[in-house]
């Protein structure tokens, strides 16, 4: 096939050295859905870095556009979705910019691979679990028959389900929900990705099963050399899991910063507030805490900080101009113009001030 | 499995007699005149007619007639039409009529499945584009203007066009064709609204979601995922579809003179003869009845989440 047209061939680079350990830089990435002839800005100028062997959980409610990042990030995104501004640079290739199908297939659970909220209707119905495995396997490994079931046999052991051989020939609706979401995320890392992006996996699953999918996703990773994308409302398990955070509001990344920074040095106001609403903090008699106010409709243009309509901490200026990201620290920044020298002083919420001796206090960590 | 057959298998047998009997009950509350033709009936004395009907046995106790109906049937003695081939035997009618229905029938069940499903796959890989839209106009035109009046005009142009026979005669192949396509049309816009319905259901499910983000190119989620399963539901209708064309239909062998079997029930029915209706309700309701269990077997076979032997799915409590 000859490339002489515009469409230049993609290039990758694999060598493990030449970007540090910034595995993936996204900026002022911004995503329109066109929604029956209006315009949705579902991210308006979001963006994240994921690092070498890190685990970034991005938090937010929903419609933050948790999801829309990930999926950019594997080219996934609605077919009525489009970036339209910002870069995703993984690799010396800006994702954002990846439009040829066939070059996606060269990422797309080879190098970063993604698993789903729930398991239970994750896997075709009508085809065995180990065939399931089997197909990435030969897709992007290229091995033969045999060898490739015996590399899918493998992962199965991996994600620690007992009696393989048996298991393999069984089909979906033979597996509880916690089983097939170990059979989902075998199928995602079979051919040894980079990145797991997990949107919420742990959502649709009984308690008891959650913590042992995070402990298996927390030690593949440790034997994989995984980064992983977390994708969660849960801050219980954003605690667990959590290298980093990155809090979303209305399509913005407001606050990141490591998991210390966030939860005992926050300095956005929605942030505050996210804490505030844990339910453990929550002192017996007393009303639980929630944010006033719904999160803004994107289809219109957004003036000012999205969150100044629900923000008590909120300044005048918040309203006619965005606040730019505020350095905190190397790895704490935060989108709020009470960082601005000009800004008074304000304390955040006592229960947020005092967060360290509430955990301590109700979780006894 | 085959403790799942044995049990559907009885449950047809069932669902069989009870159709006959009731149907057979139904017949017996005609009037008697109708074992009759016209002139018997005027050429005959009173007691001669009743000797008749005796020997008949329709003036016997309707539940023996029953089980005499049934042995009859099963050694293959179907009984004599009365008034619509007066005197005849009614296996001899059918011997003499099915094979056309069954051949037209058959040719048409193959290009129907064949045509529509190509039909279906590429309005669904297609999917609101032109392909698409111009598939749709056909079903809809299909399914919504009356069979005669496109039958009609097939009849009229396309054998002004193409040269060929207006009606079908046996020795003249070329009369075969138009039929065997006019009896098509609707079967292959059934397929294709189907089976693409299906393989766009089957496309907005989050296992398609989760094969894209393992990576797997499009062609091959379209055929190893989608196809394969949308066609899961269409199987169950194969097996009666096929039986049933025995049955013939009555518009287009009549538009195109063939001597089959569409229009005898109706036929029998609006002549009252009371014996073709029974065998032919009979025959139908075995061949519909079968269909749906074959269909069963098959979907069994294809789904691997029926199991109906028992309720024993086994599912291990460890997470």
């Amino acid at each position: 096939m000859k490339t002489n047209n515009t469409n230049i061939k993609m290039k990758l680079d694999t060598s493990p050295k030449n970007y540090g350990d910034i595995l993936i830089e996204a900026k002022d990435v911004e995503v329109i859905f066109n929604l029956r002839g209006k315009k949705l800005k579902a991210l308006r100028g979001a963006g994240l870095v994921l690092r070498s062997g890190e685990t970034l959980t991005i938090v937010g409610e929903s419609g933050s556009g948790k999801s829309v990042l990930s999926k950019t990030l594997i080219g996934m995104l609605d077919k009525n979705g489009t970036i339209t501004n910002g870069s995703i640079l993984y690799r010396g290739v800006d994702l954002a910019r990846i439009s040829r199908e066939e070059d996606w297939l060269t990422i797309r659970g080879k190098r970063i691979a993604m698993i789903f909220q729930d398991p239970m209707t994750a896997l075709n119905p009508l085809k065995k679990i180990g065939e399931q495995i089997r197909e990435v396997i030969v897709m992007h490994c290229g091995l033969d028959a045999r060898a490739s079931r015996t590399a899918a046999l493998e992962m199965l052991e991996k994600v620690g389900i007992t009696d393989p051989e048996r298991r393999y020939e069984q089909y979906p609706h033979e597996f509880s929900g916690g089983m097939r979401q170990r059979v989902v995320i075998a199928t995602a890392i079979a051919c040894n990705p980079e990145i797991l992006i997990c949107d919420e996996p742990t959502t649709a699953l009984d308690v008891t099963i959650q913590a042992q999918i995070l402990e298996l996703i927390k030690k593949l990773q440790k034997d994989m050399g995984l980064s992983v994308l977390f994708i969660t409302h849960d801050l219980g398990v954003v605690a667990k899991m959590a290298d980093k955070i990155a809090v979303m509001y209305a399509g913005q990344v407001v606050e990141e910063g490591s998991v210390e920074e966030i939860f005992y040095d926050s300095r956005h106001p929605y942030t505050w507030a996210l804490l505030a609403s844990l339910p453990q903090l929550g002192v017996k008699g007393k009303e639980l805490f929630a944010i006033k106010g719904t999160p803004p409709s994107l289809f219109k243009e957004i003036q000012g900080d999205a969150f100044a309509p629900r923000n008590p901490y909120a300044l005048q200026v918040d309203f006619y101009h965005e606040p730019p990201l505020f350095e905190i620290s190397p790895t704490h920044r935060a989108r709020t113009w009470l960082l601005d020298a000009n800004a008074p002083k304000v304390e955040p919420p006592e229960i947020v001030v005092k967060l360290r001796e509430h955990l301590k206090k109700t979780t006894g960590r | 499995m085959g403790k799942y057959i044995l049990r559907r298998f009885w449950q047809s047998i069932i669902t069989v007699l009870i159709v006959l009997f009731v149907m057979f009950m139904l017949l017996r509350l005609m009037p008697k005149e109708n074992y009759f033709t016209r002139d018997d009936y005027i050429n005959m004395t009173e007691e001669d007619r009743t000797a008749y009907l005796r020997n008949l046995g329709v003036l016997d106790n309707p539940l023996v007639q029953f089980v005499r109906f049934l042995r009859g049937f099963v050694t293959g003695d179907l009984g004599r039409s009365i008034t619509v081939y007066p005197k005849t035997p009614i296996s001899e009618i059918l011997k003499e009529k099915i094979p056309y229905s069954l051949w037209f029938g058959l040719v048409s069940v193959l290009l129907s499945v064949i045509l529509g499903f190509l039909m279906g796959i590429g309005m669904a890989n297609n999917k609101d584009k032109l392909g698409d839209q111009l598939g749709t106009m056909y079903v809809v035109a299909v399914r919504a203007i009356p069979s005669l009046v496109y039958l009609f005009l097939i009849q009229m142009w396309i054998t002004h066009l193409f040269n060929l026979p207006m009606v079908f005669y046996e020795d003249e192949p070329a009369s075969w064709i138009l039929p065997a396509i006019s009896l098509s049309l609707s079967g292959i816009a059934w397929y294709a609204i189907w089976l693409r319905r299906f393989m766009v259901d089957e496309e907005n499910k989050d296992y398609i979601k989760f094969a894209i983000a393992k990576g797997l190119p499009r062609n091959y989620i379209m055929k190893r995922h989608v196809l394969r399963n949308a066609l899961v539901p269409l199987v169950q209708y194969l097996p009666s579809q096929i039986l049933l064309t025995i049955a013939g239909s009555l518009i287009i062998e009549s538009i195109y003179s063939i001597p089959g079997m569409g229009g005898l029930l109706v036929y029998a029915i609006r002549q009252q003869d009371n014996t073709l209706v029974q065998a032919l309700v009979c025959i139908y309701s075995i061949l519909g009845v079968f269909g749906v269990f074959l269909g069963d077997i098959l979907m069994a076979i294809v789904d691997p989440r029926i199991k109906l032997t028992s309720a024993k799915i086994e599912r291990e409590v460890t997470a």
